[in-house]
């Protein structure tokens, strides 16, 4: 369980490409939600780690122990979203009842002019947020992805929407490039959409509360705003089931710069502010959060994630 | 062990100004030691700062895409060379 999420292998890739591209968009929607359930077994059987953390999660969740159909119903939670991805990425968002909360928010920030950073995590479907780019296709929105983390998830998104696909800043490659780009595309305007709530090997993190025990998340994304002086909304896609989806943009920060002897106890507080808005966003439906591993695991890791206590 | 050129010298101290490195001084770093990772342990953050601070001085930005990046960002005397070349080009 105290595995690094990078060392799992990506969850859902192997029916991504076969099952989901072939069946879904040959046959329907329909078709291939009713194997999800299938699939929602084979997972829960084959892929002990993943089912221990879910138990674990949402027995935290929901304050008392959880049971096998919550689990079940978490991972088909976790099926659908990804189902829904192919859908959303090769015919938009046509096939789906959308709710969009808080946009004024995000536009406020877009008519300031200097690029935004859409600040999402791994919770439901940040697809679901493409229905921004049809509401607003002047919009640029570039979107931070791990290529090598994810190949499955790459290849499909090559194979279904090459125009996404090139918007993709990829968060594998050298970290100066990844930077950089993100200076790059937010100096022109566009959306820089990150996610916050895992840390990669190495990254430094902070131990703040979240469902009421500490977890780790990554200070990097609160750090690269206030340097680039860049206004953060947060945005998350959450799955209510059937075809429907609810979007949540909130404003979050404003892009003010931190002097460097604030930067500690900044950086603290836009962390925990972050986790805690998160934990508010995924209460609303907890079987969105997709970070099937053990998310609490303070400290179990020492060769990976450094705490960035000395980053003043 | 090789000296830095007064370019080199100017570029050190602006990577200690700009990253606010207390406890290194300019002089110290050596031209051909690496910059990150090991050596000063600058990390991609530090990049961005310093990408900002040679923006503000050079008047030139480092690209995310440029393929030599590696090399560029290896050491004091890689940086301080893609400098000279792209503020005379």
């Amino acid at each position: 369980m105290s595995a690094h999420w990078s060392e799992r292998r990506e969850g859902g890739g192997w029916f991504a490409v076969w099952l989901i591209r072939g069946i879904g968009l040959h046959l329907g929607r329909r078709v291939a939600r009713a194997l999800l359930y299938p699939i929602t077994l084979y997972f829960y059987f084959r892929r002990g780690p993943e089912r221990r953390a879910s138990r674990a999660y949402l027995t935290r969740a929901f304050g008392r122990p959880a049971r096998m159909r919550d689990v079940l119903r978490h991972i088909h939670c976790y099926a659908a979203t990804i189902l829904d991805r192919v859908f959303l990425l090769a015919r938009g968002t046509r096939d789906f009842a959308i709710d969009v909360h808080g946009l004024e928010q995000l536009e406020a920030r877009i008519a300031q002019g200097r690029g935004v950073i859409l600040l999402g995590a791994h919770v439901g479907s940040f697809e679901a947020l493409r229905v921004l780019a049809e509401a607003r296709p002047e919009l640029r929105v570039r979107m931070l992805m791990d290529r090598g983390q994810t190949p499955a998830m790459t290849q499909l998104l090559h194979a279904l929407n090459p125009a996404v696909a090139a918007m993709v800043i990829d968060a594998g490659g050298d970290g100066n490039d990844v930077v950089l780009a993100i200076r790059e595309a937010t100096a022109q305007g566009a959306l820089v959409g990150l996610l916050g709530d895992r840390a990669r090997s190495g990254e430094a993190t902070r131990a703040v509360d979240f469902f009421g025990a500490p977890a780790e998340f990554p200070s990097a994304p609160h750090l690269i705003a206030a340097i680039l002086e860049l206004p953060v909304v947060l945005a998350f896609g959450l799955y209510r089931g059937g075809n429907r989806y609810a979007v949540h943009f909130e404003d979050f920060s404003a892009g003010a710069a931190i002097a460097r002897n604030e930067r500690n106890a900044r950086l603290g507080e836009l962390t925990q502010r972050y986790a805690a808005r998160l934990e508010y966003y995924t209460r609303l439906d907890p079987y969105n959060w997709f970070n099937f591993y053990d998310f609490w695991q303070l400290h179990a890791d020492p060769g990976g994630t450094v705490r960035d206590g000395a980053a003043a | 062990m090789s000296t830095q050129s007064p370019v080199e010298h100017e570029l050190a101290e602006l990577i200690v100004s700009s990253l606010n490195l207390e406890h290194t001084s300019a002089a110290a770093i050596a031209p051909e030691a690496p910059l990150f990772g090991g050596g000063l342990g600058l990390d991609s953050i530090d990049a961005l700062e310093l990408a900002l601070a040679i923006s503000k001085r050079y008047g030139f930005a480092l690209r995310s895409d440029n393929p030599d990046n590696k090399r560029i960002f290896s050491s004091l005397r890689e940086l301080s060379a893609h400098i000279e070349k792209a503020r005379v080009a």
